[in-house]
């Protein structure tokens, strides 16, 4: 009798600890960019940084996950998340019908706009400017949509070179990363000048991809997104990363 | 417009409530109230989880929106210091690039007040740049500086403010729940108070005064009045007690008829001979054991059978019921008589010696010689007594009354209306008698 007792507790001892083990074993798959400082890049030490792979590492925490990074181009963030070959994207999306009919979006966690940067006199919308942008971005869609002449590359520390060898006249970004092509000493001498596009397709609330299979997911990241808005790592994170609060 | 409602209570008092469903009802009430009441709370209840999930959905939030709006205010003055002082033409620039991007942001355009003077600041910055900074343009940017610490501090007032309200509007549901909760209590106070009070009236003073009832009839009291319970059940069992108050009685009443039936007899109402004999046994028993004086005797009337045969035996019965008053005239309440026989009669003295019995007999004979015994046809009859006396201090009842009779019968042999004392059984057959007075011998 006593034998028995003691085989039962064992198993109920192994079961549990397959549970434990199990749960906190749960990896989440996230995709982010490479090269896009300020908001995910490779650091001085060779390991991924950036304000999305800092704020994807306090979700995870506070989902009590462990997540594995993975380096995506942007142009396939939407359809790997959309295949379910991740489980969400640690990229700065902005909200378009396009993107919400392929896969779940969380709650904006901060509000975008374009930056169009060029030599002075060249104002965006020329037919004859060639115009570089980040292959899968909204203002990649937005200027070919418009019949631009475009250069896509895939990452944006491209994007200098190709204002310094003359190859584009003008790049089109997202806000964040014009922070950090704006401080590139290649193109000071180049004299742009930037201009804030605020269109609709250009600017607006910013998002993550969520595996569209998964609106758990979705629930528990805007769950989190709240949690660390409010208690100060989103914050720490932004003061961290960019110059101004992103609201 | 009270007497109404008084006369109609009263009305349904009279007719009686059912004790479980009177307060099955008062139960239901209650509980209707009270649950009436904990919904009450309950919606306050509500009101405060609702303000805590707003304050934390959207207060908070919201107060961390305008956070972070007042730092990037503060942010577009760090700014634009860096745009007016840079240490290079590059910091300049890039400092001018935020300042442009701040003051772009969607939610800095959000605020009106915000986005109005980030564009006057943005306008002063670029117009600034160009044309250097005066000293007119150094005192309009300390104006603009000021301006944008002045917002700054609001926007962070506002973002306090918003969550100080739906505390506000927590604390004052709160109070009010607080209010609820004491009336409430109160509420349920007065009713625990009311039942208590129903139940001590209608159900533990009913039953106080049925226990009180049934002690009174336990110990022969006439029961106390009672007033009739508004309970049915009650009231029947009240009216059990009273059916059951009335059987006891007409017992007591036959009982007391009966034992006075086996006791008497039927013509005088004296004892009767058996009950006599329990008494004087009793009577006896008691004298030996406490060595006192007792003595018996026997009486017969003088000529009865003559009385019979002149007048007829209804006379005769008067003559016998007279002897009934006669007898409580002239003896004592401690002693015993019966009508031993026919007109026969036997005595029982306590506590009497035998002179004290001679005297006691001899006035009882006295007495009858006196006594006139008017018919209803206007004759006036006189009767003597033979009376014979024994010491019954020593000996047995039967055996006393033996030597009674015996000097009974000696009182007639020697004539009649006379009292003849037998001697103590220890001397032998000596027998006193007691003389008549000469006057009354010609009575019989």
């Amino acid at each position: 009798m006593h034998g028995l007792r003691s085989q039962l507790l064992f198993l109920f001892l192994a079961f549990g600890t397959c549970t434990i083990s199990q749960a906190t074993e749960r990896v989440l798959r996230v995709a982010v960019l490479t090269n896009s400082p300020p908001m995910s890049y490779i650091g001085d030490v060779g390991q991924l940084v950036g304000f999305n792979v800092g704020l994807a590492q306090a979700l995870c925490e506070e989902m009590e996950v462990r997540c594995a990074l993975t380096v995506v181009p942007l142009e396939h963030v939407i359809d790997s998340v959309a295949t379910g070959k991740f489980d969400f994207s640690a990229v700065s999306l902005l909200d378009t019908p396009e993107r919400r009919a392929k896969v779940l979006l969380s709650k904006p966690y901060y509000r975008s706009t374009s930056i169009w940067f060029a030599k002075p006199g060249i104002e965006p919308g020329t037919s004859s400017v060639r115009v570089a942008m980040v292959a899968g971005s909204a203002q990649f869609r937005y200027a070919q949509a418009r019949s631009w002449k475009i250069t896509t590359v895939q990452h944006h520390s491209e994007l200098p070179a190709l204002l310094v060898d003359g190859k584009v006249e003008a790049v089109l970004i997202p806000m964040t990363t014009s922070l950090t092509l704006r401080k590139d000493q290649s193109i000071q001498s180049l004299g742009l000048v930037t201009t804030v596009m605020s269109q609709a397709e250009l600017s607006g609330d910013v998002c993550y991809a969520i595996d569209p299979k998964n609106p758990e997911l979705r629930d528990s990241i805007n769950k989190a997104f709240d949690k660390i808005k409010q208690d100060g790592r989103f914050d720490r994170l932004n003061s961290k990363y960019l110059p101004f609060r992103l609201q | 417009m009270i007497m109404p409602d008084q006369s109609i209570l009263e009305r349904l008092n009279r007719l009686g409530w059912p004790t479980g469903k009177a307060f099955a009802l008062l139960c239901g009430v209650f509980v209707s109230i009270f649950l009436a009441l904990v919904l009450w709370l309950a919606v306050d209840q509500r009101l405060v989880l609702e303000g805590a999930e707003r304050l934390q959905d959207k207060t908070v939030p919201s107060t961390l929106e305008h956070f972070r709006l007042a730092r990037n205010i503060e942010q577009l003055r760090l700014e634009g210091e860096r745009v007016l002082s840079g240490r290079s033409p590059v910091e300049r620039q890039q400092a001018m690039f935020i300042v442009s991007l701040i003051a772009s942001h969607p939610a800095m355009l959000a605020d009106a007040r915000a986005s109005a003077l980030a564009r006057e600041v943005e306008s002063f910055l670029t117009r600034s740049a160009r044309e250097g900074l005066s000293e007119k343009n150094n005192s309009e940017w300390v104006t603009l500086t000021n301006r944008l610490s002045l917002l700054a501090d609001d926007l962070s007032i506002e973002g306090v403010n918003l969550e100080t309200e739906d505390l506000r509007h927590m604390t004052t549901t709160m109070l009010q729940s607080h209010i609820k909760l004491a009336v409430v209590l109160a509420l349920v106070a007065v009713f625990v108070g009311s039942f208590l009070f129903l139940i001590h009236r209608h159900l533990i003073r009913p039953l106080q005064m049925m226990s009180q009832t049934l002690s009174e009839l336990r110990f022969g009291q006439p029961p106390s009045p009672v007033e009739a319970s508004a309970m049915l059940e009650i009231r029947e069992v009240e009216a059990a007690i009273g059916q059951l108050q009335k059987v006891m009685l007409e017992n007591e009443q036959a009982r007391q008829r009966l034992e006075f039936l086996a006791t008497t007899d039927s013509l005088t109402s004296m004892f009767n001979r058996r009950h006599f004999m329990t008494l004087a046994e009793e009577e006896i028993k008691r004298a030996h054991r406490y060595a006192r004086p007792i003595c018996v005797g026997m009486a017969d009337l003088d000529f009865f059978k003559r009385i019979n045969d002149s007048y007829g035996h209804a006379v005769g019965d008067v003559v016998l019921q007279s002897m009934t008053a006669l007898f409580a005239k002239a003896l004592r309440h401690s002693d015993w008589v019966c009508r031993y026989g026919g007109e026969e009669f036997a005595f029982v003295f306590p506590e009497t010696t035998p002179i004290e019995a001679q005297h006691l007999a001899e006035r009882l004979r006295h007495f009858a010689a006196e006594n006139r015994i008017e018919l209803s046809d206007g004759i006036c009859l006189r009767i003597t007594l033979s009376v014979g006396l024994a010491d019954a201090s020593a000996g047995s009842l039967d055996e006393a009354l033996k030597r009674a009779d015996e000097a009974l019968y000696e009182a007639k042999s020697r004539g009649r209306n006379r009292v003849v004392m037998a001697a103590a059984s220890d001397i032998g057959e000596r027998i006193d008698e007691i003389q008549v007075p000469a006057n009354e011998r010609s009575l019989h």
